[in-house]
């Protein structure tokens, strides 16, 4: 009937020396006692939900115990859980397992450490309603997190998404990465994958993608061997970028502007190396023509960059004449030694002009704006008979010091006449801006 | 019966003497025919009775009345069926305490088993405290089942369905059945449609109180305004000038100098006022424009104070004002800042815990009767001078020299003998209250650090405190069911709140000061009037026992937070729920409006602030009453903390929102 047996009622019985208990009277007394044990924890939750807890406790019983004047029960306040052991010999007499404690052994043992005090601390949970993204609150459903389901949405194996992750979350990441030239091919090609597929919504997290394809793209270091191709890499990023300019640019009107300016700062700085600079104007190529009439863009500037174009055109075709040898014979040690020297001197030379052509650029950029046509395309036909002048006194330069290095080279590698005629080649893709072609044929 | 004799015998001689012979004929009359009747001798009464007692002893016949009620009611028509089925609660929980009453333990509680699971969503509380009556004497005892008997519980039927009810006990015979719904339900049927399935409110409110006197108790007046020329007004009001006493006792205060002062700051005030002013007006054009039949909502009357309000000094009015001024206006869509306060290392004492109003002082209560305080402010500076505080003792002279020489972080206030339960401080932060499980509520002076008063009058553990909004006055409320109102002057109660059936588990007061508002474990909210004493509204619908209550600055609405994470909205002059706010799986521990009463803040067991849309419920409404339902509270915000279960909220006058909580592991 109730769900305290009356066995149990005897058993107390027992245990407070009343043997002859009636049966009558432990079958009366089984539903009183659940009653008042129901009453005890009505009592008991009370307490718990004033401590502001949601789990009930021995000290809530006992609380409940002292509102209803009863003794609290003692001996139940230690936290470990209470282990019911079976009386040998009885079939439902459970006792609770109270082991002895030797006295020695508590006075001897060392005192256990202080609990730590209370403390508080402070903190933001929200800022205008935005939670602020800091350890002490919770995690928010991170971007990375959706896109791993996405992942899982395309079908990749799980041995990819890891390390993809790991990159993509920070370009710093990234940078850990750089000397590992297969993985960063295949991201770069996981990257295109995303982009082409159109199910993805990919977004969102175009910002998060960005960073590290631009680092795949005008990176001082490729990979640390120089088998690696990783000009091939270069490229790659190059259509990628472009790619996701001209799918996303319509929607994200500063991401082409951004990703130019990124460009232009690699290229237009001397410091950086010449793979950087063939990065920046791969990606800029890629990007088209357009890229340099973006009004964003001021106009000295875009004559700069004009100008710097076709000269580092002509440092690209360089470096891949610096490459040829490479790739064609590997050279001896000392033989890259004296190219590096080389590329010093040549760098040099390269911010000579760089410091000489710029002044008349910006003068014919404040003479374009005096005249006032500040439409991009009426001022075209003008910068383009300058850049024609330009571009020849920078190939002059050019293929100057090119002359001498060829000479340097004759010395060590046998295609010297091979790279004494393509100078030529060389100078006049200068004026016409397409190396692609040459190289295709030289390669 | 020989009483009835003798005094039949003296009207009859009576009678005689005045000699009416009609009436004494009459009279011998009556006295034949009511001669009593032997029940022994009748064969035929015997039987009757017999068969009457047996059927009695049938316990059969609730089992199957009630399985074959259930069974019909489950198979009526949809349109009618939701109506039924509201019956079918009252009869179960009615026939399984008949048998109880009538000594049948055991098919009760088979009884019970078979078909408690249909209220279990509905009524598992009132089932779970039902499933342990077990004796008639518990009947007797358990106040809840004693107010079952004795009540009627009303329901609202259809003329419809009510015949297809009485057509059925008819046609089945189901006396049993009958006998219950006579006894115990009381059918208020209404012609037309069936009632619609979203007001279950009744449903639930027509279990464990007296229905009838809750209605007529709501239908006192009571005046929710705001205080007559409180401070918002007052800035609010054109040109937002000082009173002339005020204006002239601060002349003759402040020189010539503070005088020019004086005037800037007023200029200040008359521009910014009139600027709101401005704003205001355009709000309403454009409100008359957009819908020419919605008036613009009326300000909050102005009620005068019921009870004698303490001076507020004119510097803390000066900061009021400012504060008032720089308030960030919040919406729905300019949601406020939240600055979490988290408790460490409490080892799971921690039992409540307040914000002062300015956010700079935080109290906590403690399970070893302790009063803990914090003052933010100091223990940023901490932070910045000294982080090795725990190892180097001669760190900084703030901290305060516990007994033991050894540096805390916090002032402790040490004089309970039981378990804090709760603490408030007063509005400008200098005392603070604590009410314990030792029956007594003690007063705290925060600049002395010291026990001032030690207030008692309760009989059982105080669960919580309040002090007024004006301050000098506090509530409290108690395991013994009352609900008490101190003054900070008087060790004894100034008014005793009686009425709930249940333990009183905490108390808000009005924005008015006038009236208080207390939440019960008997799952209804009564509201006060402190000068009379009276309750002025019962508030049913709650599920179960309520841990949380927020008035709105208007007075006007009411929330309401239970154990099972429901929130609900009250409109306190009509005493009817605006809306439930669903959202919380845990307690709601606390609930907080902000300062204009756009937004409510409820902090939960479950480790989240959310944050809900006040305006749309509360206003829509009125503006378009019946339109249906879209108008629901919305949640704004669910701000997650880091396994921090949210105990007490706070806005600041600037409305930035403070929250307290404490770091659990094993949430």
């Amino acid at each position: 009937m109730s769900n305290v047996p009356k066995e149990a009622i005897e058993v107390i019985a027992q245990s407070i020396g009343i043997t002859n208990l009636s049966p009558d009277v432990a079958l009366a007394l089984a539903p009183d006692v659940e009653y008042r044990v129901r009453e005890i924890m009505q009592e008991a939750i009370k307490c718990m939900r004033h401590s502001r807890r949601t789990v009930l406790t021995t000290d809530d019983v006992d609380s409940a115990l002292n509102l209803r004047n009863v003794e609290p029960i003692c001996g139940f306040a230690s936290r470990d859980a209470l282990r019911f052991k079976k009386a040998a010999g009885h079939k439902d007499l459970f006792y609770i397992d109270d082991k002895d404690v030797e006295f020695k052994e508590v006075l001897e043992s060392p005192l256990p450490k202080a609990p730590l005090d209370t403390s508080v601390t402070s903190h933001w949970l929200a800022i205008e309603g935005i939670q602020p993204a800091i350890p002490e609150n919770a995690s928010i459903e991170a971007p990375s997190d959706g896109k791993k389901a996405e992942y899982k949405e395309d079908g990749l194996s799980v041995d990819v998404k890891l390390p993809i992750k790991h990159v993509l979350s920070r370009e710093l990441q990234v940078a850990r990465n750089l000397n590992n030239f297969p993985l960063m091919f295949a991201l770069m090609r996981v990257a295109r994958s995303l982009l082409q597929n159109e199910h993805l919504h990919i977004e969102p997290y175009l910002h998060q993608l960005m960073p590290s394809i631009i680092t795949c793209l005008v990176a001082k270091r490729l990979g640390n061997k120089f088998t690696e191709n990783h000009w091939e890499l270069r490229n790659f990023a190059a259509k990628l970028v472009a790619s996701i300019c001209k799918r996303f640019g319509h929607v994200y009107h500063n991401l082409q502007p951004r990703v130019t300016r990124t460009l232009l700062h690699a290229f237009l700085d001397p410091t950086k190396t010449f793979p950087q600079h063939y990065g920046a104007i791969q990606g800029l190529a890629a990007l088209g023509p357009s890229v340099l009439l973006e009004p964003e863009i001021k106009r000295h500037e875009a004559w700069c960059v004009y100008g710097a174009l076709l000269r580092a055109a002509g440092l690209c075709m360089y470096d891949r004449l610096k490459m040829f040898p490479s790739l064609l014979a590997p050279p001896t040690r000392p033989v890259w030694k004296s190219n590096n020297k080389v590329a010093t001197n040549k760098r040099k030379a390269s911010t000579d002009t760089l410091m000489q052509q710029q002044p008349p650029a910006k003068k014919i950029a404040t003479e374009s704006a005096i005249g006032g046509s500040n439409i991009g395309v009426s001022s075209m036909s003008r910068p383009l008979s300058n850049d024609n002048m330009l571009g020849r006194e920078v190939g002059g330069r050019v293929s100057k010091t090119s002359t001498v290095l060829a000479q340097a080279w004759k010395e060590d590698t046998d295609p010297g006449n091979l790279l004494a005629s393509l100078f030529e080649l060389f100078g006049e893709s200068m004026l016409s801006f397409t190396p692609k072609p040459e190289l295709s044929f030289f390669l | 019966m020989e009483n009835m004799q003798a005094v039949n015998s003296f009207v009859a001689a009576y009678l005689k003497k005045k000699g009416f012979k009609e009436a004494e004929q009459l009279l011998e009359d009556l006295q034949k025919e009511s001669a009593p009747i032997d029940f022994h001798n009748d064969p035929d009464l015997a039987k009757f009775i017999h068969h009457f007692s047996q059927s009695e002893d049938d316990v059969a016949r609730y089992q199957d009345g009630y399985s074959k009620l259930r069974s019909w009611t489950y198979s009526s028509l949809d349109l009618y069926k939701h109506e039924l089925l509201r019956v079918l609660y009252p009869v179960f929980i009615h026939s399984f305490m008949d048998l109880v009453a009538k000594g049948h333990l055991q098919e009760a509680r088979t009884f019970f088993n078979a078909f408690h699971e249909d209220h279990e969503l509905m009524h598992s509380r009132d089932l779970q405290k039902l499933e342990g009556v077990l004796s008639q004497s518990h009947l007797e005892e358990m106040e809840f089942a004693r107010s079952l008997r004795q009540n009627k519980v009303n329901i609202k039927i259809c003329q419809y369905s009510y015949g297809l009810l009485l057509q059925y006990l008819h046609k089945t015979q189901s006396t049993a059945m009958l006998g219950v719904i006579n006894e115990h339900i009381n059918f208020q049927v209404t012609s037309g449609q069936p009632g619609s399935i979203s007001d279950d409110t009744e449903v639930v409110t027509l279990i464990g109180s007296c229905q009838d006197a809750a209605s007529l108790i709501n239908q006192k007046e009571i005046h929710w305004g705001l205080l007559e020329d409180s401070l918002e007004e007052r800035l609010e009001k054109e040109g937002g000038l000082l009173s002339d006493s005020e204006k002239a006792e601060a002349e003759n205060k402040e020189g010539d100098v503070d005088d020019s002062k004086k005037r800037s700051v007023e200029g200040g005030k008359q521009g910014a006022s009139t600027k709101k002013l401005k704003k205001d007006k355009a709000v309403n054009a454009t409100a008359k424009s957009a819908r020419p039949e919605a008036k613009p909502t009326p300000a909050a009357p102005r009620v005068k104070p019921e009870l004698t309000l303490p001076v507020m000094s004119t510097e803390v009015e000066q900061s009021i004002l400012e504060d008032l001024r720089n308030r960030v206006q919040l919406s729905s869509v300019a949601l406020p800042s939240v600055s979490f306060y988290t408790f460490l290392n409490t080892h799971n004492g921690l039992n409540c815990s307040s914000i002062s109003q300015d956010g700079s002082l935080v109290a906590g209560g403690f399970s070893d009767s302790s009063l803990k305080v914090w003052d933010m402010a100091k223990l940023g500076q901490q932070a910045g001078s000294s982080t090795l505080q725990g190892e180097n003792d001669s760190t900084s002279s703030e901290h305060v020299a516990g007994p033991n020489g050894v540096k805390r972080s916090y002032t402790l206030f040490q004089g309970h003998s039981g378990p804090v339960y709760s603490a408030t401080f007063s509005p400008l932060g200098d005392f603070i209250l604590s009410s314990s499980a030792d029956t007594t509520i003690r007063l705290w002076s925060t600049k002395l650090n010291a026990n001032l008063v030690c207030y008692k009058g309760h009989n059982y553990p105080v669960w919580d405190v309040q002090f007024s909004p004006v301050g000098h006055y506090f509530a409290s409320s108690s395991h013994d069911r009352t609900a008490r109102i101190w003054s900070m002057d008087r060790i004894q109660p100034l008014r005793i709140m009686a009425g709930h059936l249940s333990d009183v588990d905490c108390v808000q007061w009005h924005a008015n000061c006038n009236y208080i508002a207390t939440g019960s474990s008997d799952r209804t909210v009564r509201l006060w009037d402190v000068q009379s004493g009276e309750c002025v509204r019962i508030f049913i619908g709650h599920r179960s026992m309520i841990l949380s209550l927020a008035m709105s600055p208007d007075g006007r609405y009411m929330a309401s937070g239970d154990e099972d994470g429901t929130i609900m909205m009250w409109d306190l002059s009509s005493g009817q729920c605006v809306t439930p706010l669903m959202g919380h799986t845990s307690c709601v521990w606390s609930l907080a409006f902000s300062c204009e009463g756009t937004v409510l803040a409820s902090g939960s067991a479950d480790c989240t602030v959310k944050l809900w849309d006040v305006k749309t419920s509360t206003k829509a409404p009125k503006n378009e009453e019946k339109s249906g339902n879209p108008n629901r509270l919305r949640s704004l915000k669910t701000l997650a903390t880091k396994s921090s279960p949210v105990y007490s909220l706070r806005f600041s006058r600037r409305n930035l929102l403070f929250a307290a909580g404490v770091l659990s592991k094993n949430v």
